[in-house]
């Protein structure tokens, strides 16, 4: 401490007092300065926080809106026949209803333009339809069906109208069909229900995260059922039973540089192990929980280790006092107070394991996978994978569907650590 | 005693786990390989998934190295069905194969892909050649005052290169070494352009290695930046800085012509159908490779494999071609698919 | 049953023999006298009985899945006609896949052969049959395991002891795991990284200023070779982790520091997880923020100050990645910060200090091991990390410290080698290998030192 006491080597004598009064000033500038630069750092980080989420919401928002169609379509039983109802020429009954919408339209190419509004998975959807309900053959009904990306992007105005048609994705006779059904209202941006419930397609009007986040759910929950435990077990084994020697500090040193080596490692770690030796399912949750869980174990260990050390040592001393065995003292006193550190260390941990897709390329899951995962072993991809296939991909609709992904990755993140930090909070004390 | 118990215990768990590998199932197509072939090859997959007499087969995207080490690696459902592939196979993997058990690879050409450079729709379109660019790009270059040897690149801004392009700093933005988009874009302009000086054209004859090594190494001084493989990140990079041109794939620029404009290479402008009829240079063969032996036991793959060389799917207006894959010309298509349903195998790689 | 419901059967019978053990117990003691006589208390005696009952049929319930579908394929192909049986292991794998395929009801390549259903069908059979005979295998074996140690459950029973000796061998377990990961580490890296070092010189690699793995992919590309000198690559990852670290020290532990000794309660529990979303955004956006908004940003200043910027900049990448590492600092040092008792800071207080004085010269150096735990989490995490690099810095090795030029790290470099198009065992992919060998090898290094640092300066309270 800058003690007073020091500059007392003053020629005449003087009360403490008076040297502590004049120096106070100064100290309480220090004081103020210090605290605003604690204010600072924090209004620094929320800031760098509120940049990055209001540019993600900006791009991302408008995937959950999505442009449809109202089309009156036929079931013309010529087309769907009973026998072949999963088969039947489906593009056929859109490109009537369009035709017939448009009689005017002529020529092989103009009537491609205009097929080319359509998704391709309007095809799908009558299908379902079909399938659910056999008795709509022979009939005609108005369907709301998806519109092609490149459609969805000009309504969106991602793609601006008043550029030359050439560096257009959507022609001017696009347009003007487009303009007309707009003015009909037959054109209508829709909640997005497909993003949040279908699996990944190479069509961005198709593709969902759900496949994503299902991926991920399994993956983590493999992870945090095995990181947390094993790493507070084996935080609490190092710090409070093992006798300081070289083997612990052998394994100390260990944790430490496995928090550095870098998480691709840990996929051929994961390739070698569990792929090769193990002989578990490629592409698999299961793998790609335990390789996330070998990633995050460090982190929590180290956590957990700073937290037990944190622990004032009389809170042992009081517990072995009156009579409790080891086990008792770190399970029912040093363990409650060292849990918020430990929480901590799992939420980045688990943060971290979330964000993380370079481990998992060597295990096979940054792959195309259109089925939405249903158990630990089916081939499945993560939300980080999804979201850096998306934008890697040229479809220019995939842009506000990778920030929008990405908003769906941080609600999960929110989900999975409001556990944590609610537990974190109640177990904070002071002693 | 009760530790010697617990490791034998321990180690009795892990010996029996790893007997596991038997228990494998798999009841859809296994694709790996090339990030290049991966947006083509999923396309049709997942048509190929919802027309619904099959599971949609799983597309890894490892980069064709990895890809190769995995197909290579056996016959058996832990091993995948197919590889894609941004050049041939070569020997050396073709040899891993055969010692692996993987004796007869079916090989399918599926089209092209063309390599463009461009830059910014903010900033003036280029008209390049072959020979701007090598001398723009390449490491060393002939003498520019006429002197027999080479010389560490002089030039700075690309009116230095060629007197009829602007005066802007040269500054490309273009795959890393490890890329095949970037081996086959050496080799397309690169060389192509190396050729076009007697003196190096003579090398080329003389001493095949050297000409090589000539025309492969790529500047190092900052004038071109290795900038990974995510091709989107170079196009919004074009358009925020608009003095730097970005070597990329044709898909990515046909989705942006609003933002980016291709350079003409050669008088010719990357366009769909320029890339067709070979008029444009840079262009590349696409291909995946099948295992024959899982044919017929792993289901669908008789069924993708028709579905991809399909008219609607890789024909003149497929589907694939909607997503920039550049079709191979009528008869090659034909010849191949001819192959594809015959199932001719690979017997031996140059 | 299905082996999944069998095992949720198997830790709700474990669960009632914990109640079954304890009420055994608390029948000895008697109520009358309490549980005076007993030598553990009665959960002990629950615990004990879970433990003696769920491991073994836990430990059945493995092995017997393990060998359950070995020993079905085994008994299926027996009877398959001679003409299948004598195929190629790798082929036989295939053909049982397909019975598989068939068996669980899921698409099968063709229509199957009538000697491949009747095989289905068989195998089928013998899946029931095994997987009732486990049920009650292990069912059985737990209640009679139960009743037994009921049985041996008296008042002078250790079960205090016998409990915690099992739970310590499981303490002792989970701290190996480190240890096997290490090892697995080496193994999966080194066979590889010898390869490499048989084609370059490992001399050259460790002391070659000069990276550029411009080797030709292709067999007929012979001629260009590339060179392999870690140095720079090295020098790239000093770089940027350093120029990371420099934004997320000062500012992750002030925010600690404010959040824990000045904030209010409302804010420290607001801002703390909010903080620590920054760790959990993926770092495809950062990437993205770094290459597009702060790299123009850098090099627009730069030119106005005529500086020669480049577009790929280790500034840019470094600011950001400092941004993302800021919660493995603030989040680690406040916990730690707050767990420092509250003694001491009533001690400096009492002696006139302000609160700065007390937190620079008593809190900060008696929470100074978990800080530097935290520290040394965001420099490992500032080492390991790729997307930002890729992204913002490029990939370029310029051996330079100059924080305005594109440089690269080593993390970037193992991934692009690995994930590129060139040919599995040609020295840039085995460059990846030897790379991570090196890396971790050097961490060991600073991390042993770290750990003397440490206990050199550690204080210990109280």
């Amino acid at each position: 401490m800058n003690s007073p006491i020091d500059t007392a080597a003053a020629p005449e004598p003087q009360r403490t007092i008076d040297i502590v009064n004049r120096s106070l000033k100064r100290r309480y500038r220090a004081e103020r300065r210090f605290r605003f630069y604690g204010l600072a750092a924090i209004v620094l980080s929320l800031m760098f926080l509120a940049l990055l989420f209001v540019s993600i919401v900006a791009k991302g928002y408008s995937a959950f809106w999505q442009t449809s169609i109202r089309l009156p379509i036929v079931f013309d039983p010529a087309v769907i026949q009973q026998d072949t109802l999963v088969n039947a020429d489906y593009a056929a009954l859109v490109r009537e209803a369009l035709f017939k919408k448009f009689p005017q339209v002529d020529g092989r190419q103009d009537k491609r333009q205009l097929t080319a509004l359509m998704s391709s998975g309007s095809v799908y959807r009558l299908r379902d339809m079909v399938l659910k309900d056999p008795d709509l053959v022979g009939r005609g009904a108005e369907v709301w069906l998806l519109a092609d990306d490149d459609v969805d992007m000009l309504i969106k105005g991602h793609f601006r109208r008043d550029l030359p048609e050439a560096e257009r994705r959507v022609s001017d006779k696009q347009i003007a069909w487009i303009e007309q059904l707009e003015s009909e209202g037959r054109l209508e941006r829709r909640f997005n229900t497909t993003f949040l419930s279908a699996g990944d397609s190479r069509e961005p009007e198709l593709a969902g995260v759900w496949g994503a986040v299902s991926g991920s759910f399994f993956t983590l929950l493999i992870t945090l059922s095995l990181s947390f435990p094993i790493g507070v077990a084996a935080a609490v084994y190092l710090e409070e039973f093992a006798r300081k020697n070289r083997w612990t500090d052998l394994i100390e040193v260990n944790i430490n540089n496995l928090a550095a080596v870098p998480s691709i490692v840990f996929g051929l770690l994961g390739l070698a192990v569990f792929l090769n030796f193990f002989g578990l399912p490629r592409s698999a949750p299961l793998v790609g929980g335990l390789v996330l869980t070998l990633m995050t174990l460090p982190t929590i260990i180290i956590a957990s280790r700073s937290a037990l050390k944190a622990v004032p040592p009389s809170i042992r001393e009081a517990a072995l006092g009156v009579g409790a065995s080891k086990m008792q003292m770190v399970v029912h006193h040093v363990l409650p107070l060292a849990l918020p550190g430990m929480l901590t260390g799992t939420i980045i941990g688990m943060a971290r394991a979330l964000g993380e897709s370079a481990p998992l390329l060597m295990i096979g899951m940054v792959a195309f996978i259109v089925d939405i995962p249903k158990g630990f072993t089916d081939s499945a991809t993560v939300l980080p994978v999804q979201i850096y296939l998306w934008s890697d991909s040229p479809e220019r609709a995939f842009v506000e569907r990778t920030s929008a992904a990405i908003m769906v990755l941080l609600a999960f993140l929110v989900v999975m650590n409001a556990g944590a930090i609610i537990l974190r909070k109640k177990f904070e004390r002071r002693w | 005693m009760k530790k010697a118990v617990v490791l034998s215990i321990v180690v009795a768990l892990i010996a029996a786990t790893a007997g596991m590998v038997q228990a494998q199932q798999r009841d859809s197509i296994s694709i790996v390989g090339s990030s290049t072939v991966y947006p083509f090859a999923t396309v049709v997959a997942e048509k190929f998934g919802k027309a619904g007499s099959f599971k949609s087969p799983k597309i890894e995207s490892t980069g064709t190295g990895g890809g190769f080490k995995l197909f290579c690696g056996g016959v058996g459902v832990q091993h995948p069905d197919m590889s894609n592939a941004s050049r041939a196979i070569k020997a050396s993997e073709f040899e891993t194969c055969q010692k692996n058990g993987v004796t007869d690879i079916v090989e399918v050409k599926i089209g092209y892909d063309g390599i463009v450079v461009a830059n910014s729709q903010k900033a003036a379109g280029l008209k390049l050649t072959t020979k701007d660019i090598f001398l723009a790009l390449a490491k060393d270059v002939p003498d520019p005052k006429g002197g027999e040897g080479l010389v560490a690149n002089p030039y700075k801004t690309w009116k230095d290169v060629n007197p009829s392009l602007p005066d802007v700093k040269i500054e490309v933005l273009g795959p890393p070494p490890t890329s095949g988009t970037r081996d086959a874009f050496v080799e397309l302009a690169m060389e192509s352009g190396a050729l076009k000086f007697e003196g190096l054209k003579k090398l080329s004859k003389e001493d095949g290695k050297k000409f090589q090594k000539v025309f492969s190494s790529i500047r190092e001084d900052g004038a071109y930046v290795e900038a990974g493989e995510n091709d989107n990140l170079i196009v919004q990079k074009l358009g925020a800085n608009p003095n730097a041109l970005g070597v990329f794939g044709f898909s990515f620029l046909d989705q942006n012509t609003d933002k980016i404009q291709g350079s003409f290479v050669d008088g010719n402008p990357p366009s769909f159908e320029n890339i067709a009829s070979g008029k444009y240079p840079l262009s590349r063969p696409l291909f995946f490779y099948v295992k024959k032996a899982h044919v017929g036991v792993i289901p669908g793959i008789k069924e993708y494999l028709a579905e991809f060389t399909s008219e609607k799917a890789w024909g003149k207006d497929g589907y694939l071609s909607e997503k920039g894959l550049i079709p191979l010309p009528e008869a090659e298509r034909k010849q191949v698919g001819e192959n594809v349903k015959a199932l001719k195998t690979v017997t031996e790689v140059k | 049953m299905p082996p999944a419901y069998l095992l949720i059967a198997l830790l709700g019978l474990s669960t009632a023999a914990y109640y079954f053990g304890r009420r055994k117990a608390f029948a000895l003691s008697g109520r009358a006298e309490g549980a005076a006589k007993l030598h553990s208390r009665p959960t002990y005696h629950g615990a004990l009985t879970a433990l003696w009952c769920g491991i073994p049929a836990l430990l059945i319930f493995g092995f017997w899945l393990v060998f359950e579908n070995q020993v079905i394929t085994h008994l299926v192909v027996k009877e398959l006609p001679e003409a299948i049986r004598s195929l190629a292991p790798d082929r036989m794998n295939l053909v049982i896949n397909d019975i598989r395929n068939i068996e669980s009801g899921s698409f099968a390549s063709q229509a199957a052969e009538p000697a491949i259903q009747a095989a289905a069908d068989h195998y089928h059979r013998l899946r029931s049959i095994s997987n009732h005979a486990l049920a009650a295998v292990s069912i059985a074996l737990l209640t009679a395991i139960a009743v037994l140690v009921r049985g041996r459950i008296t008042a002078g029973l250790r079960a205090r002891n016998q409990v915690e000796a099992i739970l310590t061998v499981l303490l002792v377990a989970c701290s190996t795991i480190a240890i096997f990961t290490t090892i697995g580490i080496i193994l999966s890296v080194l066979y590889e990284a010898i390869r490499f070092f048989k084609v370059i010189p490992i001399t050259q690699f460790l002391f070659g200023l000069d990276w550029s793995p411009q080797m030709a992919i292709r067999a007929d590309q012979v001629g260009s070779s590339g060179a392999f000198g870690a140095v720079p690559v090295f020098l790239g990852t000093i770089l940027i982790s350093a120029i990371a670290m420099v934004v997320a020290v000062p500012i992750g532990l002030m925010s600690a520091i404010y959040l824990s000794e000045y904030a209010g309660k409302r804010l420290r529990a607001v801002a703390k997880p909010l903080i620590e979303v920054l760790a959990g955004i993926p770092t495809v956006v950062y990437g993205f923020f770094a290459a597009l908004t702060v790299a123009p940003v850098i090099r627009d200043w730069g030119s106005r100050l005529g500086l020669d910027v480049a577009s790929e900049s280790a500034l840019a990448a470094g600011l950001v990645m400092g941004i993302m590492i800021i919660p493995f600092v603030s989040s680690l040092s406040d916990d730690f910060i707050n767990a420092v008792p509250q003694s001491l800071r009533d001690g400096a207080y009492s002696l006139g200090a302000t609160r700065s004085e007390t937190i620079r010269q008593v809190i900060v150096p008696a929470a100074i091991p978990g800080i530097i735990g935290g520290v040394l989490l965001a420099v490992s995490r500032a080492i390991g990390e790729t997307m930002i690099v890729v992204m913002a810095a490029g990939l370029s090795a310029n051996l330079t410290v100059n924080p305005l030029k594109a440089v690269t790290t080593v993390t970037v470099q193992i991934v692009t080698l690995l994930v590129g198009d060139q040919e599995f065992d040609s020295p840039k992919t085995l460059a990846a290998f030897a790379l991570g060998l090196i890396l971790f090898i050097v961490t060991l290094c600073l991390n042993v030192i770290a750990l003397y640092v440490v206990r050199k300066y550690r204080e210990q309270y109280e």
